[in-house]
């Protein structure tokens, strides 16, 4: 009836993630103090106005005067191009002030003049991440935890940046060490479980939301994730249940008013899931999903009217999926509209060709045959 | 208090039908045969979709025989070496089966899929239609235990002149004009040339088999039988081929009962196609029309083998396909008004069936008790390599018919789990040692065949139908029984078309429960005439010959 919502944990993961760090504190140093410290003295002064601006721009930096400590690390930047540190100290005053875009060059130029330093590897890492460059942000964070392999807020970094740029099994490894040092860790639980279900491994996915809200019944997300695979593998009753969980938490959890509202709709309760969509339209009228479900149980009441509106609200939102394209088809052709009912399913016969997610990557041939 | 006394017989009947003993069970018994596909690391899609398997009886013992397709080398399709041999299995009645592939001229020479049994010549003999890889063959039963390949003289070995070579994965008999000769519909899977098929990776350096929207669909073929050994190709003219797809299985049955044969193809990763037979020769596709271009959802499914029976006892034969996981095994209830409702839900089959891989279903009623039951050969479509991502091997399921549309999904119960889990393929059903009880002949890619002898507990009575057409078709394929047991009407159509790339062509079974006999049976052939019989008597094959 339903099926799984662009707006699925998988892809919110985004919002969600900052509310997943480890308990785990054993070996949590340097990379977090990085970014606590306002500066790093890392240079020996050849120039001494260069060395000046730098002091300078230091002590700005450390009563957190960013914006007045650019201007001088600049100036030691033209003095003297090749001063230690100074690049990284003013990618870090750029990245304090969240100024990604421009702190990333500076830490490139910090990793190719000292490609052993610890502190410039996390900081690109942690830039490219920030700007959403899992992939590069994995390979820098993965050079920092060669050097620190017990950090493990590093490694929970560095899962995530795996996990985000879809390199699964690296991911897989990495969350499962730090398992080791915190079985406990409900967020942990919780992005294995996502990887997995990206892996297309969903028993073991699910086994981990399970381990997360053994772990802490109350972290956020953790029984909606649960509750979504379980809907996701039709398993109707268990993601009620969990989806009610969450909303007990969370009362206006959008998300999970809407998949238990379908839940309840593919196990006819009928009344609570039409409450339930209503409730989660109110809150935000660009659920798909909802649009969909509260079409179907107007036109199961015969509001053909209500229904039609609902269903095309549905197509709006996503024009790109078949279902709601032939629901809307369906209803017109029993309310004699065949003419329109012959438009929407032309639109489904058209989806069916357009590509779709497959495990599987199409590679060339290696003759050097064109792909079809 | 009144309550519950109303309450207690429902409840004692639902802790039995959950934890009793399984009312239908299976014992495994091994046959000479394995699958061969040529699998190859490269991961060629046909490696995957061998596996046709008929029941039938090819020399007129009365015992049902075996008939096993084989694939063949997929470099150059052709059937290289003896392991890839089609085979013929003659059945003692004892439960004994010789290979007499090379007295039947059987062994096949090319990749071979599907098979669909028919008698397209009313000599009595059943013929064998084969359909493979960009070749199918016509195979003539000479009723001498052996057979010619008529293909060339019956104008089936043409290449199509838009699409080239087709791969055909299965066929059905059926007289679609009501004319008394066998027609032969063609069900055709996707455009496939191993010289331009590029393989799909499933990891560094690892290949498997590629989604079918990788490759273009082609159309059906509909074959008018002429009466002189020869088919005419009206598939353009008669509406079939304006619909090309992605055919994986064919259900016929008269769907409004109109008297015309209409024709269900379920295609893969796309949506479906039913044919309406309008008379004259024509159809019109309706299947978005009638509700079963897709599932209610409207997704696009992995449709892989369909049969079409009645499971509600309505008198309208109902569709059960199945599908790879997550997608479920989806069932739509004839509704008798041009349209079908999907059920899957509320049947309970959406909730067995959403971890299960499945490739043929066929609907029998394996445990006679009335209610037509569905067994699904499983396992997925994907090779053994695939197995982080899915349960590629998967053992097999019968889903018991409760009545009233829902289901019970019988595996470990049923005795399934005497053998590993494998990728089954075709399955095939009939009652092979005559105890009344159907039987299930099951392949699997690059694995042994298996046949799951039916020996379900309780004494429930049974009767089986063997029809002989004079007017009709000589097998009576398209006549509707309808058999009155106890007060309670169940229908069947015949049609040998069953499951995936398969056929089942013994004779027509009913259940009946604890009635020692059935107080009427009804059969209404294809040429219009009604057949009537009182107080027939229960556990007998009945030889019915249509009046002149």
């Amino acid at each position: 009836m339903g099926h799984p919502e662009n707006f699925g944990y998988g892809v919110s993961r985004s919002r969600q993630e900052e509310h997943r760090r480890p308990k785990a504190t054993s070996g949590v140093t340097k990379c977090a103090l990085i970014l606590l410290v306002s500066a790093v003295r890392v240079w020996s002064a050849t120039d001494p106005r260069a060395a000046s601006e730098a002091e300078a721009a230091l002590a700005l930096a450390h009563e957190g005067k960013y914006e007045q400590a650019i201007p001088h690390y600049r100036a030691a930047l033209r003095l003297d191009a090749n001063l230690p540190g100074l690049h990284l100290n003013l990618g870090l005053a750029y990245f304090k002030l969240n100024r990604i875009a421009d702190a990333v060059p500076l830490f490139e130029q910090a990793v190719k003049k000292d490609p052993d330093s610890f502190q410039a590897h996390v900081l690109l890492g942690m830039s490219y991440y920030a700007i959403r460059r899992f992939d590069a942000a994995a390979a820098q964070l993965k050079k920092a935890a060669d050097q620190q392999p017990d950090n493990t807020e590093l490694r929970f970094k560095l899962a995530q940046s795996y996990l985000w740029s879809q390199q699964y099994e690296a991911a897989k490894r990495e969350f499962q060490f730090l398992l080791t040092k915190d079985p406990d860790s409900a967020p942990v639980h919780m992005l294995l479980g996502e990887v997995l279900d990206a892996a297309g491994q969903e028993e073991q996915a699910t086994a981990q939301f399970e381990a997360a809200v053994k772990s802490s019944t109350h972290e956020p997300e953790a029984h909606f994730g649960l509750g979504y695979l379980y809907w996701k593998q039709k398993r109707y009753e268990d993601a009620q249940r969990e989806l009610t969980a969450e909303l007990a938490d969370q009362p206006e959890h959008t998300q999970a008013l809407t998949y238990l509202a379908d839940a309840e709709l593919q196990t006819g309760n009928e009344k609570p899931a039409e409450e339930r969509l209503r409730r989660a339209l109110k809150l935000d009228p660009n659920l798909r999903l909802a649009h969909l479900d509260l079409g179907i149980i107007l036109a199961s009441h015969h509001d053909s009217a209500q229904a039609q509106a609902h269903f095309r609200e549905a197509i709006r939102i996503d024009p790109g999926n078949p279902d709601a394209h032939y629901r809307l088809a369906r209803l017109l052709l029993a309310m004699g509209r065949e003419q329109e009912a012959n438009v929407e399913f032309a639109q489904v016969k058209q989806l069916a060709q357009r590509p779709e997610p497959s495990p599987l990557i199409k590679v060339p041939r290696l003759d050097g045959d064109a792909p079809r | 208090m009144k309550r519950w006394l109303l309450l207690l017989p429902v409840l004692v009947w639902l802790v039995w039908a959950q934890s009793g003993p399984s009312p239908i069970r299976f014992e495994f018994r091994p046959i000479d045969f394995r699958l061969e596909s040529s699998e190859t690391p490269q991961r060629h899609a046909p490696e995957t979709m061998a596996g046709g398997v008929a029941i039938f009886d090819y020399n007129h013992d009365g015992n049902l025989d075996i008939f096993f397709t084989n694939g063949a080398d997929i470099g150059t399709l052709q059937k290289s070496s003896p392991k890839y041999s089609n085979r013929l299995f003659e059945n003692d009645g004892k439960g004994n089966f010789q290979d007499v592939t090379a007295k039947a001229g059987l062994a096949g020479t090319g990749f071979d899929m599907g098979v669909a049994v028919g008698d397209y010549d009313n000599d009595g003999n059943e013929d064998l239609f084969v359909a493979g890889v960009h070749g199918n063959h016509l195979y003539h039963n000479n009723g001498d235990g052996t057979f010619t390949d008529a293909t060339t003289k019956a104008g089936l070995n043409k290449a199509d002149a838009q699409y080239g070579p087709l791969w055909s994965v299965g066929g059905a008999w059926v007289d679609v004009n009501n004319d008394g000769l066998l027609d032969l519909f063609v069900v055709n899977y996707l455009a496939w040339d191993i010289k331009t098929e590029q393989p799909c990776e499933s990891g560094p350096g690892t290949f498997d088999y590629c989604h079918p929207r990788f490759y273009k669909p082609t159309p059906n073929q509909l074959f008018l039988n002429n009466g002189d050994g020869t088919f005419r190709d009206v598939s353009a003219e008669s509406g079939i081929r304006a619909h090309p797809g992605k055919g994986m299985g064919v259900g016929v049955a008269d769907f409004d009962l109109d008297g015309l044969p209409d024709i269900f193809v379920t295609n893969d990763k796309i949506y479906n196609s039913y044919f309406h037979n309008k008379g004259g020769g024509k159809f019109e596709e309706m299947a978005f029309e009638a509700g079963v271009a897709l599932t209610e959802n409207g997704q696009f499914i992995s449709g892989m083998g369909v049969d079409a029976r009645d499971l509600d006892n309505d008198g309208y034969p109902d569709l059960a396909f199945v599908a790879l996981d997550k997608e479920t095994f989806p069932l739509f209830r004839n509704t008798g008004k041009g349209g079908f409702a999907e059920v899957t839900q509320s049947s309970g089959m959406t909730r067995l069936s959403t971890p299960m891989a499945g490739y043929s279903p066929t609907i029998a009623d394996f445990d006679n008790d009335g209610w037509k039951d569905l067994f699904v050969t499983r396992g997925h479509v994907e090779s053994l390599g695939y197995a982080s991502h899915a349960q590629v091997e998967q053992p097999n399921t019968v889903f018991r018919n409760l009545g009233g549309m829902k289901f019970q999904a019988l595996t470990a119960e049923a005795g399934l789990t005497a053998q590993p889990p494998r990728r089954h393929r075709g399955s095939s059903v009939g009652d092979l040692n005559h105890d009344g009880r159907l039987d299930v002949v099951v392949t699997a890619i690059s694995a042994p065949a298996e046949i799951w002898i039916n020996d379900s507990p309780g004494n429930n009575h049974w009767i089986e139908f063997a029809l002989e057409g004079t007017k009709s078709n000589r097998d009576g394929i398209g006549a509707r029984i309808k058999v009155l047991a106890g007060g309670k009407a169940q229908y069947d159509q015949v049609s040998f078309a069953a499951g995936y790339a398969s056929s089942s062509a013994g004779p027509v079974h009913f259940g009946l429960g604890a009635n020692a006999s059935a107080e009427l049976v009804e059969i209404r052939w294809p040429s219009g005439i009604v057949q009537e019989f009182k107080n027939v008597t229960a556990d007998q094959v009945l030889k019915v010959k249509e009046p002149k």
